[in-house]
């Protein structure tokens, strides 16, 4: 007989699998927009409060920073404790709920997290110039991915497995629809600087070369659309993050209601006519993706969480450590 | 790096491998080879690997952390120089370990049924009625083969004459015992050619034996039998060995939220395929924080109702609610007297001689001899809240004169033990440290003994406190035959 697979261990590796992908989109995000800059003249509307719209930060923000200056922004979405989406501070709950599961999963998973996080804190803690900036965020992105890399090799592909992807997708196709987001927020004076902005979308979300090589057109937004929204072979597109669920899903037991969210989630994606979208078509329509994400996250927790933790951690771990 | 004897000055001290004359005691010669044809640096090398396989092995113990309010986790402190024990005398050891916990779990189940050993005078009834670990919830419940403390880890220490005495029982939740599995793991990996020289009896058919252990307990016949190990969580310092024993058992590791109390009074925990019934529970905490409907009812580690499972029989805890009774350092005294009583044999193993300060005239000459004995609460474990005569300072007797007059009960002297030493790996040499041992002791449906147990060392210069929270390492523990 199997070791079943608790509900809260799940919701732990779910919870693990979207940080550490979050911590890699927003990497990720920062380095291609600081990028994007220098194609663009000295001074342009487009600066780094995008950014605070991409993440969905503004409200938080507003609270802490007088102003979306570079330095603000990249330490708000870099290193800052208040913002619980930071990637320290996604690094940081990855590893906290790696801790509490640490035994369902390979040994030397913790030691990637470990090296991961320290490499994070150091590197991104107090002033950072703009060319370690990129070699900090880089090596971020290149850690997390060791990490997904080793237990996609070493992990047994079980239940816990699916429940890490299930994390790992969900939160890039998030992503991906947010990135998509911020061009439907693109007037008309930007129209010249056009290609170099979806190019950067391209490249943030590792997809211009697959892009060039695969759509053979130049880089515009119908394309472009098409390709992040309905292209199955492109890993980060909506599409591709949808079927790796569809997948993970099928593995798991009593999986029923999220496979029938998933599946219509698919439907709505491939009969829409993305190539017309724009402006405020686009927001909606985006819009309307990221809800359907968010049922689904809310069917796979009450499928297999339905767990309330009765209590917060903290008064858990103060009595815990008195045994 | 032979041992050097000036430095290795064990006078008045029982040393483990080095005899009073310097030689390798009976056993320890192949050992003494192996060592002396390394040289300080290769020593030091092994070390160094050790440390690391601990490190890459993930095997920690955690410390509170004051500054960051979390748990640290340390890597297990541990000596390459493995401990010695023959055979011959592990036999004997094993069979008072047994007659030891035989008596121990027959004393448990008659506390909380007839009590004849009270209505006999054997123990005191007062004694058991005002034990903090005394369970009213307890009495009348039949449990499986009337067994109470399933895992037993047992503290040997030996004197300066070579006798080896039992220090304590610990009957509640011992700890300890994947770093005996871990350290001989560490051991086959930096020094394979020692392995070698020696028969050296295998451990690791420990997480079978438990396994086969709990299994027994079952309350329902089936092949395979639901068992947990139930854990206060990840910032509990022991929770690296839940975690290792859940795995090597391949048990479910599981806290408190995750299991619930139906009303059908059988328990179940939470999985991604819904509810699950669970047989057997492994809880790695307290008594009283078992079940907030019984105990604590702000208690938020147990799960509600788990008492009520356990009494209506559907389901088995190991160990059993209420077996900390016998752990009680008033009661400990006493394990001879119930030896001869239950099993009608003498005591293979002998007890320290114990001052129990409730009683008049031992309280009297403990308070007298504050000086040259050891006192200690009779319900703390972990080495803490006692005071060491020899090392104390005028103010801590004072408290603790205050102490033991306010609390009589509570407190017991012992006379000062100098732990036998064995040579150890410090900072380049080879030095005696003072040495304890802790074997397990299995028993359900029968009783099994680990093959030696876990060795811990000071690692700190003539220090006796082996404890890891304040100094402590390990040795591997080798029974050999000769």
């Amino acid at each position: 007989m199997k070791l079943q697979t608790l509900s809260r261990v799940a919701e732990r590796i779910y919870w693990m699998g979207r940080y550490i992908e979050r911590a890699e989109s927003t990497a990720r995000l920062i380095a291609v927009h600081a990028d994007l800059l220098m194609d663009l003249p000295v001074r342009r509307a487009l600066d780094w409060r995008v950014l605070m719209d991409i993440t969905g930060s503004n409200a938080l923000f507003a609270t802490l920073h007088d102003d979306t200056t570079e330095r603000n922004v990249v330490r708000y979405l870099a290193s800052d404790p208040r913002n619980p989406s930071s990637i320290l501070s996604s690094i940081a709950n990855a590893m906290e709920n790696m801790r509490t599961v640490r035994d369902t999963m390979p040994r030397v998973t913790f030691e990637y997290v470990n090296d991961l996080h320290l490499f994070a804190r150091s590197g991104l803690q107090g002033p950072l110039s703009r060319s370690r900036r990129v070699e900090v965020l880089e090596g971020i992105a290149r850690r997390v991915q060791q990490l997904e890399g080793f237990l996609s090799s070493n992990m047994t592909h079980d239940d816990k497995w699916q429940f890490l992807r299930l994390g790992n997708h969900i939160e890039r196709a998030d992503m991906t629809t947010r990135i998509i987001d911020v061009r439907s927020g693109a007037g008309s004076a930007d129209e010249p600087f056009e290609p170099i902005q979806w190019r950067g979308v391209l490249r943030s979300l590792y997809a211009l070369q697959s892009y060039q090589a695969i759509m053979q057109a130049p880089v515009e937004g119908p394309a472009v659309l098409e390709f992040l929204f309905q292209y199955e072979d492109q890993p980060r597109s909506y599409a591709s993050c949808l079927n790796s669920l569809m997948f993970g899903l099928r593995r798991l037991p009593r999986s029923e209601t999220p496979l029938r969210a998933c599946n219509a989630m698919i439907r709505h994606v491939q009969e829409a006519e993305v190539r017309d979208l724009e402006g405020a078509g686009l927001h909606d329509f985006v819009d309307g993706r990221q809800v359907e994400l968010g049922n689904l996250h809310d069917a796979i927790a009450s499928t297999y969480f339905h767990y309330v933790p009765r209590v917060p951690a903290r008064a858990r771990r103060k009595e815990a450590k008195g045994q | 790096m032979p041992i050097d004897r000036k430095a290795y000055n064990a006078e008045g001290i029982w040393d483990e491998l080095v005899a009073p004359n310097g030689r390798a005691r009976a056993g320890a010669g192949g050992l003494f080879r192996v060592l002396g044809r390394l040289s300080g640096e290769r020593l030091a090398a092994r070390q160094a690997a050790a440390d690391l396989a601990i490190r890459t092995m993930g095997i920690t113990f955690s410390v509170y952390h004051d500054q960051t309010k979390g748990a640290i986790d340390r890597e297990w402190p541990f000596d390459i120089v493995p401990r010695l024990i023959r055979k011959r005398e592990w036999d004997e050891v094993s069979r008072g370990l047994a007659q030891r916990v035989r008596a121990l779990n027959l004393f448990i189940d008659d506390v909380y049924h007839r009590q004849r050993a009270l209505d006999d005078g054997v123990v005191p009834r007062d004694y058991i009625l005002q034990s903090r670990e005394f369970r009213p919830e307890c009495v009348g419940v039949d449990i499986p083969h009337g067994v109470w403390s399933h895992v037993c880890g047992s503290d040997l220490v030996r004197d300066e004459r070579g006798v080896l005495y039992v220090l304590e029982d610990n009957l509640r939740v011992p700890s300890g015992v994947s770093y005996m599995l871990e350290n001989r793991a560490v051991m086959k990996r930096v020094f394979p050619e020692l392995f070698r020289h020696y028969a050296i009896h295998p451990v690791d058919d420990y997480p079978r034996e438990l396994r086969n252990c709990l299994a027994s307990l079952s309350p329902r016949d089936t092949e395979r039998p639901k068992i947990v190990v139930l854990t206060p969580g990840i910032y509990n310092s022991a929770y690296f060995e839940h975690s290792y024993l859940a795995q090597i058992m391949g048990a479910e590791l599981v806290e408190g939220s995750d299991l619930v109390v139906d009303r059908d009074d059988c328990v179940y925990m939470r999985t991604i395929e819904g509810l699950v019934r669970v047989d057997v529970i492994y809880r790695r905490i307290d008594d009283l924080f078992l079940d907030p409907d019984t105990f604590h009812p702000e208690s938020l580690l147990g799960a509600p109702g788990l008492m009520r499972a356990w009494r209506s029989g559907k389901v088995a805890l190991a160990n059993a609610p209420g077996c900390g009774v016998a752990d009680d350092k008033v009661i400990y005294s006493y394990v001879p007297d119930l030896i001869r009583y239950y099993l009608a044999e003498e005591p293979v193993l002998p007890n320290v001689p114990t001052y129990r300060c409730v009683e008049k005239k031992s309280r009297d000459y403990v308070l007298d001899q504050l000086e040259r004995l050891v006192v200690k609460p009779a319900n703390e474990s972990g080495g803490y809240g006692l005071l060491i005569g020899p090392h104390s300072t005028r103010r801590e007797r004072e408290q603790f004169r205050r102490r033991i007059r306010a609390n009589p009960r509570n407190y017991i002297g012992q006379p000062f033990l100098t732990l036998s030493s064995a040579p150890t790996f410090v900072k380049g040499r080879l030095e005696p440290r003072h040495l304890d041992l802790r074997p397990f002791i299995l028993s359900g449906e029968r009783t099994y003994i680990t093959m030696g147990g876990l060795t811990r060392v000071a690692l700190r210069k003539g220090s006796t406190v082996v404890n890891s929270s304040q100094g402590g390492g390990s040795k591997d523990t080798w029974v050999v035959d000769n």
